[in-house]
C-alpha cells in the first residue's frame, strides 16, 4: 500500500506529462471501444438470429422472385412449422438519399414468426385492418418525425410494382426486441404491393419455421430438393448464415478495423511507453538512491511498473466512459441504413479498459525493468 | 536554417530512443490515414474509370441505376438510328443494349454467397467500350451461351476459369474467355448475350443502352433528340457521369470514417508528440538560455523547436507511408450499393495520397511542437543559464 502513495505521487511529478498521456490512452481506447462497437452493429443481427427460421431464396439470388404457390409446397415438407413471406420494395421517400429498407410483408403470419417485432396490440389491430397500413420502426420514426396516422407516399423504385406512387398510413410504430431485426424498417402488406405488380403473386423470400432446430439442415435440404430442376430452384439457408453473407458483402470488416484497432493499440504503445522511458531517465538518481535506501529491485519494478499501469488505466477508463456516454445507437443510426445502429455496450467498455491495462503493462515493463536492474554506483554518478 | 540544421537535427540525434518513439506513433497514424483512403481511391478509381468520355448511357427517365431502369426492345433501334450514334467498320451503330443482374456465388476467401454482377450485352459491347481487352480466350459468340468473365471476377468468386461451364438461371453458360480492362467495374462482372441472358432471367426488355458517341461534344445534341422524342421517356448521361456517381455514396463513407478514425487518432499520437517536445525543451533549457544569450531571438528559438519538431513527425510520416506501401495494388471487394452487387477494386496510393500524409503528419508535428516552442522561447535566460 505504501507503494500504491509511491506510485501516486510520482504520477503526479510531472502533471502535464501525465496528463497528456492519461489523455493520448483516453483518446486511444475511445476509439477502439467506438471500432468494436461498430463491428459488433454489423454482427448483431447474426449474433441474435434465431436458430428455427431458415430462408429461402431463388438459387439464382436474392434478387430473383418465386411464385407464391412455392408457400404451400414448403408448408407440407415434414419439420415446416409455418412459414411467412416478404418482399423487398426499393420505394422513395421524397429523395434518394432519405434511403431506408422497406418489406411488403404477409402481416399476420410474419409478426407471429418474429416476435422481435413488438407492436401494442391495438396499433397490431389497427395495422391489420388497414390495407394500406404500414408499420415503422422507432428509429425510423425519430429520424423522419413520423407518427401514427400520418400518411406517407414512396415514388416506386423497382419498375416491377409499375410507375404509379405508393400512399401508406402508419398504424404503428413498432421497437426491435432483439437485433434480427432493425429499428429503421418499415413493413406494410404484401398484397396492397401484389396488386399493384406487374406480375402478380411474386414473392422475394419465405421465412420458415422449423420445428426442431437440430433439423435446420436436412429441412432446408428437403426444400430446395423439392423445387431443384424447376424453373424456379430454390436455395434455403438458416437465419444467421443468410445474415453473415450480409455482413460480407461490405468487404472483409474483420481485418479492415482489426488492422485499425492494431494500429490504435501500436500508437498508444509508443506513446506511453515512450513517457515511462523519459520519466525514468529523468529519476535515475532519485531511483539510485531508493535502492540505496533498502528498497529491493522488485519494488523499483513494480514501482515503475505500477505508475505505467495507473496512468494507463485512468486514460482507460476515461476513454471507455466518455465512448460509452456519445456513442449510442439513437445518434449512429442514420447513416442511411448503410451501416446498422450501433452503441458502445458494458463489454466494449470492459474491453477498452483492459486493453488499457494491456498497454500499461507493456509500456511500464521495459522502463521498469532497467531501472530495477540499475547499477547503484553509476547511477549515483551520473549526473541528469 | 542552420541553427534548425546544426542544432536542433543534432540534438534529435542524441536522443534516438525518444525520438524513434514519438516518429512511430506518428508513423502508426499515417499509414492507417493512408490505408483507408486508398480504399476510397481504389474504389472510386474503379466505377469512374469504367466510364469513357465519348460514351453516353440512355436509362429510363428519373432511374439512378441500372437495376432500377427499363428500356423496352421497340426503343432500341430509334436510339441506334440516331445520327449522334457513332458506326463501326462494317456501318452498325455502336451501341449495346444492355441488363445487369446478380447472381450468387460463393467468394474465394470466405466461402460465402456474394452478389455477382452478371451483364447481358449486345454483339457490339466490346467496340462501345474499348478499353477492355481479352487476355485469355476469346470474345463470346452472340446466340450461343457463351460468357465472358471479366479478370477480377475469375480471382474472386469461384467457378469462373477459362473453359468451366457455370450453372445458373437453370442453364449452363460456357466460360469462353477473360478481358480486363484499366481497373474498371466490368472486370468484377460476368457477360453473356443479352437477347439469351432476358429469357433466361425471365426479364422482358433492355436496363440500358450504352452507345458510343461521334464524339465527346455530340452528347448535348444527342441529349435533346432523346428528350424531344415523345416515343422515349427516357434520359442519356454522360458515361462518366453516371459511374462517377454510383461511386459516390461509397466513397463518402469510407472516406468520413477514414478521417474520423485518422484524426482522433492524430489527437492521440499529437499528445505524445508534444510529450517529446516538452521534454526536449526540459532538457536543454541551460543551452536555450546559451542559445539567447549569444543573441538567437525568441521568434528564431520558437522557428527552430516547431521544426524540429515538424522534422520529427515527417520522418514518422514517412515510415507510416512505407508501412502502407505494400498495400498498394492489393485487391478486395466490397458491395456498390448503387448496383447492390460486388466490386473488386485495388487499394491505390497515388503519390497525391502520400504527400497528404506527410502533410498530415507536418501539421501533428507542428500542433504538438507549437506549445513547447513558445515555452522554449520564454525561458528567462538569466534562470536558464543558472539550472544544471
Amino acid at each position: 500500500m505504501k507503494l500504491l502513495g509511491l506510485i501516486v505521487k510520482s504520477a503526479r511529478r510531472s502533471k502535464r506529462r501525465t496528463a497528456l498521456t492519461v489523455m493520448s490512452v483516453a483518446v486511444a481506447v475511445f476509439l477502439f471501444a467506438s471500432l468494436r462497437a461498430i463491428l459488433d452493429g454489423f454482427n448483431a443481427a447474426a449474433a441474435a438470429s434465431s436458430s428455427t427460421r431458415i430462408i429461402t431464396i431463388r438459387s439464382t439470388s436474392l434478387i430473383f422472385a418465386m411464385p407464391s404457390s412455392h408457400t404451400q409446397t414448403i408448408r407440407s415438407i415434414p419439420g415446416v412449422r409455418d412459414i411467412t413471406w416478404a418482399n423487398w420494395f426499393g420505394g422513395i421517400y421524397k429523395d434518394p438519399n432519405n434511403f431506408f429498407a422497406q418489406f411488403a410483408i404477409d402481416a399476420e403470419s410474419y409478426l407471429r414468426l418474429y416476435p422481435e417485432i413488438e407492436l401494442s396490440a391495438s396499433e397490431r389491430e389497427a395495422f391489420f385492418a388497414d390495407r394500406t397500413g404500414a408499420i415503422v420502426g422507432d428509429g425510423l420514426a425519430q429520424r423522419f418525425g413520423f407518427k401514427v396516422g400520418d400518411r406517407i407516399v414512396l415514388q416506386v423504385g423497382i419498375p416491377t410494382y409499375g410507375s404509379q406512387d405508393f400512399t401508406f398510413t402508419i398504424r404503428g410504430i413498432y421497437r426491435a426486441g432483439a437485433a434480427a431485426v432493425d429499428n429503421q424498417s418499415m413493413f406494410f402488406h404484401w398484397k396492397y404491393a401484389d396488386e399493384r405488380s406487374i406480375e402478380a403473386g411474386q414473392i422475394g423470400w419465405f421465412v420458415v419455421e422449423i420445428a426442431n432446430p437440430d433439423a435446420a439442415a436436412q429441412v432446408s435440404a428437403a426444400i430446395d430438393q423439392k423445387f431443384s430442376n424447376t424453373p424456379y430452384e430454390t436455395k434455403t439457408d438458416t437465419e444467421q448464415q443468410f445474415a453473415s453473407s450480409f455482413v460480407s458483402m461490405f468487404g472483409n470488416l474483420n481485418v479492415l478495423l482489426g488492422s485499425i484497432g492494431l494500429a490504435i493499440v501500436l500508437t498508444t504503445l509508443f506513446v506511453a511507453g515512450n513517457t515511462m522511458a523519459m520519466s525514468v531517465r529523468e529519476r535515475t538518481t532519485e531511483i539510485a538512491v531508493m535502492r540505496t535506501l533498502g528498497f529491493p529491485a522488485r519494488a523499483i519494478f513494480l514501482f515503475i511498473a505500477g505508475e505505467g499501469l495507473l496512468i494507463s488505466i485512468v486514460g482507460g477508463l476515461l476513454g471507455a466512459g466518455l465512448a460509452w456516454a456519445i456513442v449510442d445507437g439513437q445518434n449512429f443510426g442514420v447513416s442511411g441504413g448503410f451501416v446498422p445502429p450501433f452503441g458502445v455496450t458494458g463489454r466494449n467498455v470492459l474491453i477498452g479498459v483492459a486493453l488499457s491495462a494491456l498497454i500499461g503493462v507493456l509500456a511500464g515493463a521495459v522502463p521498469a525493468t532497467m531501472a530495477s536492474r540499475l547499477k547503484i554506483v553509476d547511477a549515483l554518478r551520473r549526473v541528469a | 536554417m542552420g541553427l534548425v540544421a546544426n542544432y536542433n537535427l543534432r540534438s534529435m540525434i542524441a536522443r534516438k530512443g525518444t525520438a524513434a518513439m514519438t516518429a512511430m506513433g506518428i508513423a502508426m497514424v499515417v499509414a492507417v490515414f493512408v490505408m483507408t483512403l486508398a480504399i476510397a481511391q481504389g474504389f472510386q478509381k474503379t466505377l469512374v474509370s469504367s466510364g469513357s468520355p465519348d460514351n453516353a448511357i440512355v436509362l429510363r427517365k428519373g432511374a439512378t441505376a441500372e437495376n432500377v431502369s427499363a428500356v423496352a426492345r421497340t426503343q432500341l433501334p430509334l436510339i441506334e438510328s440516331l445520327p449522334q450514334v457513332a458506326r463501326g467498320d462494317d456501318g452498325k451503330p455502336l451501341a449495346s443494349p444492355e441488363l445487369v443482374v446478380i447472381i450468387a456465388l460463393p467468394r474465394f476467401s470466405n466461402n460465402q454467397t456474394a452478389n455477382v454482377p452478371v451483364r447481358g450485352v449486345g454483339p457490339r459491347a466490346f467496340q462501345v467500350r474499348e478499353s477492355l481487352k481479352f487476355v485469355e480466350g476469346r470474345p463470346l459468340t452472340p446466340g450461343t451461351r457463351e460468357i465472358n468473365v471479366g479478370r477480377l471476377a475469375v480471382g474472386r468468386f469461384q467457378g469462373l476459369t477459362l473453359g468451366s461451364d457455370v450453372r445458373f438461371a437453370s442453364q449452363t453458360w460456357k466460360v469462353v474467355g477473360v478481358f480486363s480492362g484499366d481497373d474498371a467495374a466490368f472486370e468484377s462482372e460476368v457477360w453473356g448475350d443479352v437477347d439469351l441472358m432476358i429469357p433466361a432471367f425471365q426479364r422482358n426488355g433492355y436496363q440500358s443502352v450504352t452507345v458510343k458517341l461521334t464524339d465527346a461534344s455530340a452528347f448535348e445534341s444527342f441529349e435533346s433528340v432523346i428528350a424531344d422524342d415523345p416515343r422515349l421517356d427516357l434520359r442519356p448521361q454522360r458515361e462518366i457521369a453516371f459511374y462517377a456517381d454510383q461511386s459516390r455514396v461509397m466513397t463518402t463513407v469510407i472516406r468520413v470514417f477514414g478521417t474520423f478514425v485518422t484524426a482522433i487518432l492524430a489527437i492521440g499520437a499529437m499528445f505524445g508528440a508534444m510529450n517529446t517536445m516538452y521534454a526536449a525543451v526540459a532538457y536543454r533549457k541551460r543551452e536555450i538560455g546559451t542559445l539567447r544569450a549569444l543573441g538567437f531571438t525568441r521568434r528564431r528559438i520558437v522557428a527552430a523547436f516547431l521544426a524540429e519538431s515538424i522534422a520529427l513527425a515527417l520522418i514518422g510520416g514517412v515510415i507510416g507511408c512505407l508501412l502502407a506501401l505494400p498495400v498498394h495494388g492489393l485487391s478486395t471487394g466490397t458491395t456498390n450499393m448503387a448496383s447492390f452487387s460486388e466490386v473488386a477494386f485495388k487499394f491505390r496510393i497515388t503519390p497525391a495520397l502520400l504527400g497528404g500524409g506527410l502533410l498530415f503528419a507536418a501539421l501533428m508535428g507542428a500542433a504538438g511542437g507549437l506549445l513547447p516552442a513558445i515555452g522554449a522561447a520564454r525561458i528567462p535566460i538569466a534562470r536558464a543559464l543558472r539550472e544544471i
